[in-house]
């Protein structure tokens, strides 16, 4: 009897003092960024935390969730976005700190191969594909799959194409699909293709085939814009890009 | 028709092993709860497998472990009445008598007269969660019957009703016996309902048989007392009706003098079977006077058990009948009885075991 | 319908293909796990039991992965399966099927195995003494007695088909036509601005489509439960 009841104290104390972490960490800097640059942003976080001392909560997911969730007001302090047309929802809305909205990377668009694979051409794709699939982000939701249906568009092959893709809830999953041997060909961005040991890049497409490839910054106005703007200016800093340039982003298209 | 058991079974703690004979009628396994009743049952359906043991209906082997055959229960062609009636709840009472029909394909001849025997006709068309105690006992036994059993099975099957129930019930059962022409194994602990219904009895101590044999014998032998429980014990005696006096008694007549009983609903000259507790009849060295008994009796001590460490059972000789009485010990010295005494036996109750003993009960 | 969009329509149907097959396939096995684990003495039942319950307890996504490494076409099953029967589950509807099926079937065999325990077996042994084999005794006696618990287990599989998401995504993508059952197009259709208007309609659909197979499962399970009990 005595045991639970100092368990059940336990348990209290430790209910309490997340309740107050939860209210205290209201005054600290939360990011919400999109899921692909959450390996090259952990690093610039770390870095930022050790040079400045202040501390950073990151949070993670797509960029329609993490947008609707800043429409109901969520509090985030910066928003970095895999999406320009949902930044420009967030911004309509008037929840962005006026002028704050820069374009932060760019990116590469690729077809990947399950292992080792020589270069195709994308333009060959539904013949390689014969009853395989291809493996996309949603194409009408997910950027990456809109910028491949651009492409291919271009290319004047998706209308052979479309009924072989399969489309996933993110572009991480397509490249899942392709890492597993379950499609052999996807299509996803060079950052992400960098991450997955089991994949080759066998095409590039050409930047001009789809409309440029963008990560767009902003500030949200309800933060304390002074910290908030700090760390946007670090992130556009030298320090910062190397670490994106590393894992496969581009500097930023020009707009 | 006949019933052959030979059985051994160990369970944790304790162990049944018995052989018996039940001939045709109703045999009574009975002893005190505990003893085996029960698993002789379940064997002989073949709900419960033995370690070792041999069964035979009619020359029909259903079980013999030595030989490897072992008859699965629904080829056995058993009916099994149920302490509880087990009826089928999402079936009618005509469904539920007709479930064995269905299996087996057997037909009865005679089902609309079963249903009458048993007085079942109205209850057709309910459901079984729609009928009382007493019902459900009855399509329990119709259902048993119409599946043209070769052996019928009862495990207390009134045990769970009050006696009004039982009382209800009793009747049929004896119809059953008498008419039906399927041996009954019958399980009982109640030594009332064995008394009125069974020819032949099992009497079970320890899972061993302490007594096996005709019903009248076996419930007279005080050597049977502690399987039965001193309370219990008895003798059967036959009977007839000789006269109906005009103050409310009837004067039955034994082998060894008459009996005065209250009113005995039966007309002059059917014979009955009486049964006498050893605990009604005293013992006394001469003839009483003065008493307000009126029923007393020549007899002979045959012999002496002692049932306790206060009490002893004897058995006496009543011309052809046997009786019982239960005296202390100290009784017993003071009258020295002993083995081959004439006594006379003063008789304080008696009640009606079984009526109609003439014809086919055997 | 004429409300929905052809994609909507197509999402609706798809699910309701899905689900009911779903349902369908996984009845049998599903009575045959819950007599295991109602009645079954054998070593391994609390093994069997928790990897049963594994889809209630771990991540969608993770179902979906483990699915996808299993019965993909790279997967050692999903490969033996293509070999020997020609059926493929990547990126079909069938595999949709599989993956709500996996993810009903722990609730299925909870309502069933419950009905299940319910039943008397004495009833079963005095059918038995009747005449009655065992495979009689099942279809006379046991399944008309847990035929409340088969139908309610069946409604709930269904339902929870209807709004299986996670693990058919990760497994067989979302391929309208195909594989794109109607949570995957809700989810998609809330990954575009200005897509709340359809994902609305799908979802008022999905609750319509619920809520009366609920409502059936309930009327029917009473029927049911009223013919057996007599009451």
């Amino acid at each position: 009897m005595r045991n639970v009841l100092s368990i059940m104290q336990t348990v209290a104390v430790w209910l309490g003092m997340s309740l107050a972490a939860g209210l205290a960490s209201a005054a600290e800097l939360t990011v919400f960024a999109a899921a692909s640059t959450k390996t090259a942003l952990d690093r610039v976080a770390q870095d930022w935390r050790t040079l400045t001392g202040h501390d950073l909560r990151l949070s993670y997911g797509g960029s329609a969730t993490l947008a609707r969730q800043i429409l109901a007001g969520a509090p985030a302090d910066l928003f970095l976005s895999a999406n320009q047309t949902w930044m420009d929802v967030v911004e309509d809305s008037g929840a962005l700190v006026p002028g704050s909205k820069t374009s932060l990377l760019g990116n590469t668009l690729v077809v990947v191969a399950h292992g080792d694979h020589a270069p195709i051409d994308p333009s060959d794709l539904p013949n390689l594909l014969g009853n395989d699939r291809l493996a996309m982000g949603l194409v009408n939701a997910v950027p990456a799959g809109q910028y491949g249906k651009a492409a291919f568009e271009a290319l004047g092959v998706w209308r052979d194409l479309a009924p072989q893709v399969a489309q996933t809830d993110n572009v991480r999953a397509a490249l899942a699909l392709v890492a597993a041997g379950e499609t052999p060909f996807g299509v996803v961005y060079l950052s992400d293709a960098q991450v997955s040991p089991n994949v080759s890049v066998v095409a590039t497409f050409d930047a001009t085939l789809h409309p440029p490839i963008t990560y767009p910054l902003a500030v949200i106005a309800q933060a304390d814009p002074t910290l908030a703007q700090e760390f946007a200016a670090y992130l556009r800093g030298p320090d910062a890009l190397a670490h994106f340039l590393e894992l496969g982003f581009t500097p930023p298209a020009p707009q | 028709m006949s019933l052959s058991v030979t059985l051994a079974h160990r369970f944790p703690g304790h162990v049944l092993d018995v052989a018996f004979e039940a001939p045709a009628g109703l045999t009574a396994l009975f002893g005190q709860s505990g003893t085996g009743k029960t698993t002789i049952v379940n064997a002989v359906a073949g709900l419960l497998q033995p370690d070792s043991g041999r069964i035979l209906v009619n020359e029909n082997v259903l079980l013999d472990t030595t030989r490897k055959i072992d008859v699965p229960v629904h080829r056995r062609r058993i009916g099994y009445v149920f302490q509880e009636a087990r009826l089928f709840p999402h079936l009618t009472v005509r469904q539920n008598l007709h479930y064995g029909r269905w299996m087996t394909g057997a037909k009865v001849m005679d089902d609309a007269q079963i249903i009458d025997l048993l007085g079942i006709r109205p209850l057709l068309s309910r459901r079984p969660g729609a009928l009382s105690g007493g019902e459900r006992q009855r399509v329990a036994l119709g259902r048993a019957l119409l599946s043209a059993p070769e052996l019928l099975l009862m495990d207390e099957p009134l045990a769970a009703l009050d006696d009004a129930r039982k009382a209800e019930i009793l009747p049929y059962l004896e119809r059953l016996r008498d008419e039906s022409g399927v041996p009954i194994l019958y399980v009982s602990h109640s030594i009332a309902e064995v008394a009125r219904l069974a020819t032949t009895v099992v009497a079970l101590d320890g899972g061993r048989i302490a007594r096996a044999g005709p019903a009248a014998e076996v419930l007279s032998d005080p050597d049977v007392v502690p399987a039965l429980g001193i309370r219990d014990a008895g003798a059967i005696v036959s009977g007839q009706v000789l006269q109906h006096h005009d103050d409310g008694l009837s004067e039955i007549a034994l082998s060894a003098g008459s009996l005065l009983l209250p009113r005995v609903d039966c007309p002059v000259g059917d014979r009955m079977r009486l049964r006498i507790a050893a605990g009604d009849v005293m013992l006394g060295r001469v003839r009483p006077d003065g008493l307000s008994a009126l029923n007393v009796l020549p007899v002979t001590v045959e012999s002496l058990r002692q049932s306790s460490p206060s009490e002893t059972i004897v058995k006496l000789r009543a011309g052809e009948d046997a009786l019982l009485a239960r005296i202390s010990n100290r009784s017993v010295s003071r009258l020295e009885v002993a083995p081959g005494l004439a006594l006379f036996a003063i008789v304080k109750s008696a009640s009606i075991a079984r009526r109609n003993t003439d014809g086919s009960a055997g | 319908m004429t409300w929905l969009g052809p994609e909507e329509l197509d999402a609706v149907l798809l699910s309701l293909r899905v689900s009911l097959w779903a349902t369908l396939c996984s009845l049998p096995l599903g009575l045959w796990v819950a007599f295991l684990l109602a009645r079954g003495r054998f070593p391994g039942r609390q093994l069997l039991n928790g990897l049963v319950h594994l889809p209630l307890i771990l991540p969608p996504v993770v179902t979906g992965y483990l699915l996808l490494i299993t019965f993909g076409r790279n997967g050692p099953l999903g490969r033996f399966l293509e070999d020997t029967f020609g059926l493929i589950f990547a990126f079909r509807w069938t595999g949709a099927v599989l993956a709500a099926a996996v993810m009903a079937f722990p609730l299925m065999v909870r309502a069933m195995r419950l009905s299940i325990e319910a039943v008397d077996p004495k009833l079963e042994e005095a059918a038995a003494t009747l005449g009655a084999s065992r495979v009689w005794v099942f279809l006379t006696v046991t399944l008309p007695l847990i035929a409340p618990g088969i139908v309610a287990g069946a409604i709930l599989a269904f339902a929870k088909a209807m709004g299986e998401f996670g693990a058919t995504i990760t497994f067989v993508a979302n391929i309208p036509g195909a594989t794109q059952t109607l949570p995957s197009a809700v989810y998609a259709f809330l990954q575009v601005p200005g897509g709340e208007a359809q994902a609305t309609r799908l979802v008022i659909v999905a609750i319509v489509i619920s809520l009366g197979a609920l409502l059936a499962s309930e009327l029917l399970a009473r029927r049911i439960q009223r013919r057996v009990t007599g009451s």
